[in-house]
């Protein structure tokens, strides 16, 4: 019969063994985790920036959809990531757009100064011209980019959203599917519409 | 619009957006890399399954857990819970373990150490007397 102190020792033994085993585990994840956030994290912070329009406000939806990824869905397998993460972007950036809609409204009541209905105050420092040598082919790109910015905006936010999902993150349908949660049929007909949208807004020469 | 001028339309776009990424200015990039460390240690403040805050008590209830069945186990066969005039000893237990009144006890028994003393004489009178 086992004496009480080798039963305790016992006990022990088996939570030696299986503390250091638990804890590389987690590092291992968490290791993981900050990886793929590394790797998606300036992609997906130019797309809350190309939605709201507003740095400062895409780096917040961009923080808080890290942090509920982390904490919510860090122990799912890695290849459901992406999607979740973008899923979580994409209602922050919602979030954000209404009650950006409700503020607007409220402040047009109010009396006093009203709020810039763009917010596209600008610092005048900004509309000085650059002294320095113009480089044709970046004020090309620059011109362009903002171009393309201006027609994702004009786009309803569902087609705007496959179509920075599917070209610009890269995910195939399946996943922009998984990310938008909607069918596969629905992704490619969105994506399609936004890509002839944009196309049309753009024109043929751009 | 046809396949070719679809798919160049796409490249140019998916180029012009990754040169932009690319461009991020510097305190931007600072920024992003310190959301995502919040993140990271929001994380870790998940695992809380890790945290000796946590383990620690948790250990300790199942040490008292596994001492207890370790006694019990450890007694010899038929004398689990019992004494040896057969009254259960989980009475006594209950007693100890039991706070509720164990201040007024310990004064009454100080007060009335005399009347013990007189019981005990009254009970085993002294054979020389």
């Amino acid at each position: 019969m086992s004496t009480p102190i080798d039963t305790l020792n016992t006990a022990w033994m088996v939570w030696d063994s299986l503390a250091p085993a638990l804890k590389g585990a987690v590092l291992e994840y968490t290791r993981e985790l900050e990886k793929f956030l590394a790797e998606i994290e300036r992609r997906a912070f130019r797309m809350a920036q190309v939605a709201l329009r507003d740095s400062d406000d895409a780096l917040d939806v961009v923080q808080d959809a890290m942090i509920k990824l982390t904490r919510n869905y860090a122990s799912r397998p890695s290849a459901e990531w992406r999607p979740l993460f973008y899923r979580i972007l994409e209602n922050g950036i919602r979030d954000l757009q209404r009650r950006r809609t409700v503020r607007k409204r409220i402040m047009t009541w109010l009396p006093g100064p009203k709020e810039d209905p763009d917010n596209e105050a600008q610092d005048p420092l900004e509309n000085v011209a650059d002294a320095g040598p113009a480089i044709p082919e970046k004020l090309m790109q620059a011109e362009a980019m903002q171009r393309l910015e201006e027609g994702l905006r004009a786009l309803p936010a569902r087609q705007r959203e496959a179509f920075m999902l599917r070209n610009f993150e890269g995910m195939d349908v399946a996943e922009t599917a998984r990310a938008m949660a909607c069918s596969q049929g629905s992704v490619k007909t969105h994506y399609s519409r936004a890509v002839h949208a944009l196309r049309e807004q753009l024109g043929e020469v751009w | 619009m046809n396949e070719q001028h679809r798919d160049a339309f796409e490249t140019r776009t998916r180029a012009l957006f990754q040169d932009s990424v690319d461009n991020l200015d510097f305190a931007m990039r600072s920024r992003l890399t310190q959301a995502r460390h919040a993140a990271i240690e929001a994380a870790g403040r998940r695992a809380w399954y890790l945290r000796w805050t946590v383990w620690t008590p948790a250990a300790g209830v199942t040490a008292a857990a596994v001492l207890g069945v370790a006694l019990w186990v450890g007694l010899p066969l038929g004398q689990h819970g019992t004494l040896a005039d057969g009254q259960s000893n989980f009475e006594d237990l209950e007693l100890v373990a039991s706070s509720e009144g164990s201040g007024d006890t310990m004064e009454m028994l100080q007060d009335d150490i005399d009347f013990y003393d007189f019981a005990d004489k009254v009970a085993s009178p002294d054979p020389a007397a």
